[in-house]
C-alpha cells in the first residue's frame, strides 16, 4: 500500500522543467532510495513533498488522504512527514538540546510558556541524541559542531518528530565512516518501528544495503523502479549515470 | 561645577530610551528579516493613546499608560496581520516590505497628526511637577528613573524570555530559520504576529516615557526610529542584547560628543558612529 503517491507532478522554474509528470508511489513501512544523476530532480521532489516548493501540475496523496494540489510547509507534521536537507539546516544559534526541545514544544501558546512534563520532554530529547551520539554536546551551540555532527543533529531533530514518513537527502554525505555506520543503524532501526524512510544517495552500495525499492530518475522524469539489485543493473541507469 | 556626572547621566537616560526601541526593533527585525519602519510610529500611538485616555478621558495615569501600551501592541500586531503577513505569503520580497512599512507609518503618523494636531503636547500637567534625585552630582528626574527601570526590566526580561521559555525558544527558531520552523510544526505566523505585539508594545512604551520626560507630537516618532535602528545596527542587528549595548554606546557617545560642541551636532555624531560601523564592524558589536 503506497503511503505517499504522486500524479503526474510537475515542478517549473521559470522555463526549466525540473520534474516532468512524475507519478511514483512510495510503500508503507519500507525504505525507498532515490537516485538519479545531478540535476534530475531529486531534491526538487523532496521540496515539493514537504511544501518547500509549489508545484504547478499534478497532485500529491498522503496516507490515503485526499489529493493535495498545494502543500503547505506547516502542515507537513500533521500529514506525518518529516525531512532532512541536503544542505544541513539547523537553528544555529540554538544549543543541541534546543534543537531538539524547539521541535518538543507544545504548539499552542500558553501551554508552551507553562507546560510541565519538562523531565519528560528531556528524557525524549536525551533518547534522540543519544541514538546519535550527540549527547555529551547538548550544550554547544549548533553552529559550533562540526559538519558531521551537523548532520547528525538535524538527523536527530527528524527522529524527535516522530513521524511516519521520513524523507532524507542525502544523510551519509560528508560523514565519516563511523557517523556512516550510525546514520545507517538509524534508518533501519526506522523501519523496524514500522516507519517509510525516503532516501536520496548517491553511494549505491548503501542503497543496495538499505533500500527495499529503488526508484531512477532523470531529467525529472521516472527512468526505472524496483528491488535495487535489478534496477541498478540496468543499462538505461547506468547510462543516466556514466553517459552512453 | 563639574558637569561629567550629569552628562554622564544624560548619557545612561538616552542610552535607556534608545534600547527600549532598539531591543524591540531587533526583536521583530530577528524573526522578519525587515526593516520595520512603523516601529518609529508606535511610539507616538503609544504617547498619544495616553494623552487621549489621561489628559482628556481623565483617567488614571498607570490605567492611560497600560492602554497605551496594549493600543501600540494591538496596532503592530493588525499591521501584521493584515499588511505583512499577506505580503510575506507571496513571497514580496524585502524592498515591498520596507516600502509596504514606509506607508503604513506615513499614514498612522498622519492619522496622529489629523486627530490631535501637529502641536507639541505634554503629558504631565504642569512645569516642575516631577521629583528630582541627584546620583554622584548628576540630577535626574522620576521618569528617567523609570525609563532606565525600564530599559533594564525590559532587555532582561526579553533575554530571558527568548532564552528560557519554550514559546521563547520558538521565537529563536523562527528567527534562524522561518522556513523550517514551518516543517517541524511552528506556527511561524502566529509567532511573528505576537512578536509584533510584544516589540510594538515595547515602542509605545518608549514613546509614553520620553513623552512624560519631554514632550509629544506626531513626527517623534521618526527620530526615535532612527536612533533605535543605529543602536540596533551599532549593537548587532536582531540581537537583543546588541541592541542595549549599541544603545548604550550611542547614549554615551552622543551626549560626550558635545561636551565642546553644538548640541545641533547631536544627530550627526549618532550617524558619523553609524557610519563608522557600517564601513569597519558591520556586524555590529556582538557580530550577529
Amino acid at each position: 500500500m503506497s503511503i505517499l503517491e504522486t500524479k503526474k507532478l510537475t515542478k517549473r522554474f521559470d522555463g526549466v522543467v525540473a520534474i516532468n509528470g512524475l507519478s511514483i508511489g512510495i510503500e508503507a513501512e519500507t525504505i525507498t532510495g532515490i537516485v538519479g544523476p545531478n540535476g534530475s530532480g531529486k531534491t526538487t521532489l523532496i521540496n515539493v513533498l514537504s511544501g518547500m516548493l509549489p508545484f504547478e501540475n499534478g497532485s500529491v496523496r498522503v496516507n490515503n488522504a485526499e489529493n493535495l494540489r498545494v502543500i503547505r510547509p506547516r502542515n507537513i507534521p500533521l500529514y506525518g512527514i518529516t525531512r532532512t536537507f541536503q544542505n544541513i539546516r539547523l537553528f544555529e544559534q540554538m544549543t543541541v538540546l534546543d534543537n531538539i526541545m524547539v521541535v518538543l514544544t507544545k504548539r499552542n501558546v500558553f501551554s508552551a510558556l507553562f507546560e510541565r512534563h519538562t523531565a519528560y520532554r528531556l528524557k525524549q530529547a536525551e533518547d534522540v541524541l543519544r541514538a546519535v551520539n550527540l549527547w555529551e554536546k547538548r550544550n554547544d551551540l549548533a553552529i559550533n559542531l562540526s559538519y558531521g555532527q551537523r548532520k547528525l543533529l538535524e538527523i536527530a531533530r527528524a527522529l524527535a518528530m516522530q513521524s511516519d514518513i521520513f524523507l532524507l537527502d542525502e544523510p551519509f554525505a560528508g560523514l565519516f565512516p563511523e557517523m556512516v555506520k550510525t546514520v545507517s543503524g538509524i534508518i533501519k532501526d526506522l523501519k523496524d518501528h514500522r516507519k517509510t524512510v525516503v532516501l536520496i544517495e548517491h553511494n549505491m552500495n548503501l542503497i543496495r544495503e538499505l533500500c527495499d525499492h529503488v526508484i531512477v530518475m532523470d531529467g525529472g522524469v521516472l527512468l526505472s523502479q524496483g528491488v535495487p539489485e535489478r534496477v541498478l543493473a540496468e543499462k538505461k541507469v547506468i547510462e543516466a549515470y556514466l553517459g552512453k | 561645577m563639574d558637569i561629567i556626572p550629569q552628562i554622564i547621566a544624560n548619557s545612561i537616560i538616552a542610552g535607556s530610551v534608545y534600547t527600549l526601541i532598539a531591543v524591540s526593533f531587533n526583536l521583530i527585525y530577528g524573526a522578519t528579516k525587515f526593516f520595520n519602519i512603523t516601529h518609529g510610529v508606535m511610539t507616538a500611538i503609544g504617547a498619544y493613546a495616553v494623552f487621549f485616555f489621561g489628559k482628556q478621558m481623565g483617567l488614571s495615569v498607570w490605567v492611560a499608560v497600560l492602554i497605551g501600551v496594549l493600543i501600540a501592541g494591538m496596532i503592530g500586531w493588525l499591521l501584521d496581520r493584515f499588511i505583512y503577513r499577506p505580503l510575506r505569503e507571496k513571497k514580496a520580497s524585502q524592498l515591498a516590505l520596507l516600502v509596504a512599512s514606509l506607508g503604513a507609518f506615513t499614514v498612522l503618523q498622519a492619522l496622529i497628526a489629523i486627530i490631535f494636531t501637529s502641536r507639541f503636547q505634554t503629558l504631565t500637567h504642569g512645569v516642575g511637577v516631577q521629583k528630582t534625585f541627584e546620583i554622584a552630582g548628576g540630577i535626574i528626574t522620576q521618569t528617567q528613573v523609570l525609563i532606565v527601570i525600564a530599559a533594564l526590566v525590559v532587555t532582561a526580561g526579553l533575554m530571558f524570555f527568548l532564552k528560557c521559555t519554550r514559546f521563547g525558544k520558538a521565537v529563536r527558531a523562527v528567527s534562524d530559520d522561518n522556513e523550517v520552523s514551518k516543517i517541524i510544526g511552528i506556527n511561524t505566523d502566529r509567532i511573528i504576529g505576537i512578536i509584533f505585539f510584544i516589540g510594538s508594545a515595547i515602542a509605545g512604551l518608549a514613546g509614553i516615557l520620553v513623552g512624560f520626560d519631554t514632550a509629544i507630537e506626531p513626527t517623534m516618532g521618526l527620530v526615535l526610529l532612527l536612533k533605535g535602528v543605529i543602536a540596533a545596527i551599532v549593537g548587532g542587528i536582531g540581537s537583543i542584547y546588541g541592541g542595549a549595548i549599541g544603545a548604550l554606546l550611542l547614549g554615551f557617545v552622543e551626549n560626550f560628543g558635545i561636551i565642546k560642541i553644538a548640541s545641533e551636532w547631536k544627530d550627526a555624531i549618532a550617524f558619523g558612529l553609524l557610519i563608522l560601523f557600517l564601513i569597519f564592524r558591520p556586524r555590529g558589536i556582538v557580530r550577529t
